[in-house]
């Protein structure tokens, strides 16, 4: 069993493959941030990628929706791989929400446009149809009564749970999370910890980056731990918190917990 | 991309005012060295205003030579027996004007109070202007000033004292439009002006006071103003905002154009050509463009749309070279509309959808070709007015048409510029840095006169260019460089994670680069875009250097050499200064009213 399929159960294993990265190497100029990895996320699964700060787990998820292009490996995504080919890469993109640590919402538009934009002019919806989907998503989300206003009048919280509901718009097959309550007040992690609990439950496949280890404990169907641009150690999150192999993860949990 | 308003009542009530002569305690003499500073400029100041006034006044009999000359300032020698079309271009402005004003829920609100102290203001500046005039001004002049001063201020008083709660009691806008209205056409009524008239191409003038011919039409066109104001208030609650708003941006951009060429010119129609080459031309570019961007704007025939627009372009530059040098002899309608063609297609994945998105699509595109080719045969048929001297428009009316197709013409290609200077593609990126330096780098004036004499001597046989477009595309250039720059500022402030989040969403270049990025840069850039318009209208004045008789160089060489006013120039000077003064003030006003709806709107 190679690396990338550590800790899978058999009934796991034998799901369909979403994201495959192979020997996924990437240099920012001197600075190797990728060193080879190696990791499959399988269907309806949920991965929660743990890791000092540059080790390069955001540089990883981001390389699978081509915000970063690496230089070296395969990433495949829902058997589609990920070349120069600018009609790969938006194929992959249609099919792969991201949310940001900085919410990255339209300042410009209201709550509502910006999760109706990308559905009407990608996948070509018509309006009426597009803002009925958002506002199911925004009632998904707990914040349907803010659809009319701008970004810049809702709470980190709340922007956070519109960035989720801009994604899920789109009806991808994969999210990607990078950090996503990083940038958060601590009384609005949970709201918006829930949101992607529920989602987890729903059947979706995630990528998570974070530190809410509550979050990895509860929801993960595997962690992987990176440092240094490699993978260390792939596990379940009972394998992780409570007897991990390697001596790097340990030292890096009990900094943490 | 809603527009916001923020309801009076949310606005945050004005401070409290302090009575002026507590105020004049705190800020102006609130210590020693403040008072000296305070009494120091005020005599400095008020030494300079003695002087200007001196050099307004110095003249005797001045006013009438600008009086008189009103008509010449604002349209030049258009004939006098056409001047309904002027009457009926404005009124369509006005009326655009209050639809505009209604559509946008514009809606300026003045407390009584600040109408109070501004009147005050007035009257006291008019008191001073009247106690330090010089002697050599007429005493009817310095009695005018402290009458005027002294009514004002009381006016003022009384306004306070009688109206109570003055600081919150707010007066409609519709009451602001009323006033000045009635202020402008007062003076039209009672003002004494002076008739002009254009005889045997020689200018004459007679004093007297303006007719009816003028103050009509004036009086009818701000009745017209406020009638769509009331009338375009009233529709807004019952029809869609959006709609309302979408028609006047069409008619912003397109209507003057016809007010222009075809009002203003009275293009005198061969119908027999048009209905035999311009009709049927126009008809083919609109209705077969239509149905092959329908055909293309399916979602499934992205590819196809990208090779046929890009065969499109080839053709169509293709053409222009072929016109360059001659080869093939063919219209330049028919060129323009291959060029257009070829964008709309290669722009067609980018704006498929199901039906309704590609009807409105192929709609737009018909409705845009009709108007192009009708526009395009107004401005290429001769005109019937009868004027002793071409262009046909002159003074007032050619600095603003001027200065607002310049704006309207170098915004696009700004926006351009700046999108290709900040590219990844390197070609682009030198074509346009280059294009933006090199015309950075000339004054206006070499660019004027390269475009007015050297453009038409590099143009193939047969291929012709007026004065007046000549003038016009040297001014796009030279502002479209400067417009780039601006907008490129706006461009840098756009933050990388709004870039990837719409890459992450999977938006195209062209759907990322119109719907997230340039939105926020452009809000970024409007007032260093505003000062460029700014800077644009008051250089048109550098069109009388190449032959075009503009509102300055009537004032400095028009007026001063008519008989009755030889050497006259200070009066119309300084009128003409006020006017530019007007229009620029308003324009700087109206981008810090927008900068603040658009804060409002999405506060962070």
């Amino acid at each position: 069993m190679s690396i990338a399929d550590q800790a899978l159960t058999e009934e796991m294993a034998s799901r369909r493959d979403m994201i495959v990265c192979r020997g996924v190497k990437k240099w920012f100029g001197d600075f190797q941030a990728l060193a080879g990895v190696d990791v499959t996320v399988k269907d309806r699964e949920v991965m929660v990628v743990l890791g000092p700060s540059g080790s390069g787990k955001s540089t990883l998820i981001r390389c699978i929706n081509r915000l970063e292009v690496h230089q070296e490996g395969e990433i495949i995504v829902d058997g589609v791989e990920m070349t120069n080919d600018m009609r790969n890469i938006e194929k992959i993109r249609s099919e792969v929400g991201m949310v940001f640590q900085q919410f990255n919402l339209f300042p410009h538009l209201t709550v509502l446009d910006n999760i109706t934009l990308a559905p009407i002019w990608v996948r070509k919806r018509a309006r009426v149809e597009a803002e009925a989907k958002a506002m199911e998503l925004l009632e998904r989300v707990g914040i349907p009564e803010q659809a009319g206003k701008f970004p810049g009048q809702l709470s980190g919280g709340q922007q956070q749970r519109v960035a989720i509901a801009r994604s899920l718009a789109m009806e991808p097959k994969i999210m990607l999370f990078d950090e996503p309550t990083s940038a958060l007040d601590p009384e609005m992690i949970s709201e918006v910890l829930d949101v992607m609990k529920d989602l987890a439950r729903g059947g979706m496949t995630m990528m998570v980056v974070t530190h809410e280890m509550g979050f990895a404990r509860e929801v993960a169907d595997r962690l992987v731990f990176m440092e240094s641009g490699d993978v260390v150690e792939v596990g379940t999150p009972e394998h992780f918190f409570t007897n991990p192999t390697e001596e790097r993860t340990k030292l890096f949990l009990s900094q943490i917990l | 991309m809603s527009d916001v308003t923020v309801p009076t009542s949310q606005r945050a009530p004005e401070t409290p005012s302090t009575s002026p002569a507590r105020w004049v305690r705190e800020n102006l003499f609130s210590s020693v060295s403040n008072a000296i500073q305070t009494v120091f400029f005020s005599l400095v100041l008020l030494g300079l205003l003695r002087w200007v006034l001196g050099q307004i006044f110095s003249e005797e009999a001045n006013w009438t030579s600008v009086a008189t000359n009103m008509r010449l300032l604002f349209t030049y020698n258009y004939p006098t027996e056409q001047f309904v079309r002027i009457w009926f271009a404005a009124g369509a402005l006005f009326l655009a004007v209050g639809a505009s004003f209604a559509a946008w829920n514009l809606n300026p609100v003045v407390t009584v109070r600040r109408i109070a102290v501004a009147l005050a203001g007035t009257g006291a500046v008019s008191v001073v202007v009247g106690l330090i005039t010089p002697e050599a001004t007429p005493s009817s002049i310095r009695t005018g000033f402290l009458v005027v001063g002294v009514a004002l201020v009381v006016l003022a008083v009384l306004v306070t004292r009688l109206i109570p709660n003055a600081d919150r009691r707010q007066i409609p806008f519709l009451g602001l439009l009323i006033g000045v209205a009635v202020v402008v056409c007062g003076v039209l009524w009672f003002f004494p002006f002076g008739d002009y008239g254009f005889a045997d191409g020689a200018p004459t003038a007679e004093s007297g006071t303006i007719d009816s011919s003028t103050s009509l039409p004036v009086t009818v066109m701000f009745l017209i103003m406020i009638a769509t104001y009331v009338a375009g208030r009233a529709l807004a609650r019952r029809i869609d905002l959006g709609w309302l708003r979408r028609t006047m941006i069409g008619w912003w951009v397109i209507g003057p154009a016809f007010i222009v060429f075809l009002v203003l010119r009275d293009p005198e129609f061969d119908w027999g050509y048009v209905l035999a080459v311009d009709v049927p031309m126009g008809a083919a570019f609109a209705v077969g463009g239509a149905v092959l961007l329908y055909a293309l704007s399916k979602p499934s025939r992205s590819d196809l749309a990208r090779v046929i627009g890009a065969l499109l372009v080839a053709l169509a530059l293709f053409h222009w070279v072929a016109a360059f040098f001659g080869w093939y002899p063919m219209l330049q309608k028919a060129r323009f509309s291959f060029a257009l063609i070829a964008v709309a297609a290669l722009l067609a994945p980018t704006f498929a959808g199901e039906r309704s998105a590609r009807l409105r699509f192929a709609g737009g595109w018909f409705g845009f070709m009709v108007l192009f080719h009708w526009l395009l045969t107004g401005i290429n048929t001769p005109s019937t007015l009868d004027i002793a001297a071409p262009p046909f428009l002159g003074g007032f009316v050619l600095t603003v048409s001027i200065a607002y197709y310049v704006m309207l013409a170098s915004f696009p290609l700004g926006v351009l510029l700046s999108l290709a200077r900040t590219s990844k593609m390197p070609i682009f990126r030198v074509l346009s840095t280059t294009y933006i330096e090199v015309v950075r780098g000339v004054p206006l004036i070499t660019v004027l006169f390269f475009f007015s004499i050297m453009l038409p001597l590099f143009l193939p046989g047969g291929m012709g260019i007026s004065d007046l477009a000549a003038v016009f595309a040297g001014y796009t250039v030279f502002s479209a460089a400067y417009m780039a720059e601006n907008i490129r500022g706006g461009l840098q402030s756009v933050r990388r994670g709004q870039y990837e989040a719409a890459d992450a969403l999977g938006l195209t270049t062209v759907q990322r680069t119109a719907f997230i990025v340039l939105p926020q840069a452009l809000r970024v850039s409007i007032p260093n875009l505003v000062g460029q318009a700014i800077a644009t209208f008051k250089e048109t004045s550098l069109i009388a250097i190449v032959g075009g008789f503009d509102i300055l160089r009537i004032a400095n060489s028009t007026i001063p050499n008519q008989p009755d006013f030889l050497g006259q120039k200070r009066p119309a000077l300084f009128f003409i200064s006020v006017v530019y003064f007007i229009v620029a003030y308003s324009m700087s006003r109206a981008s810090r009213n927008l900068e603040e709806r658009l804060e409002a709107g999405q506060a962070r």
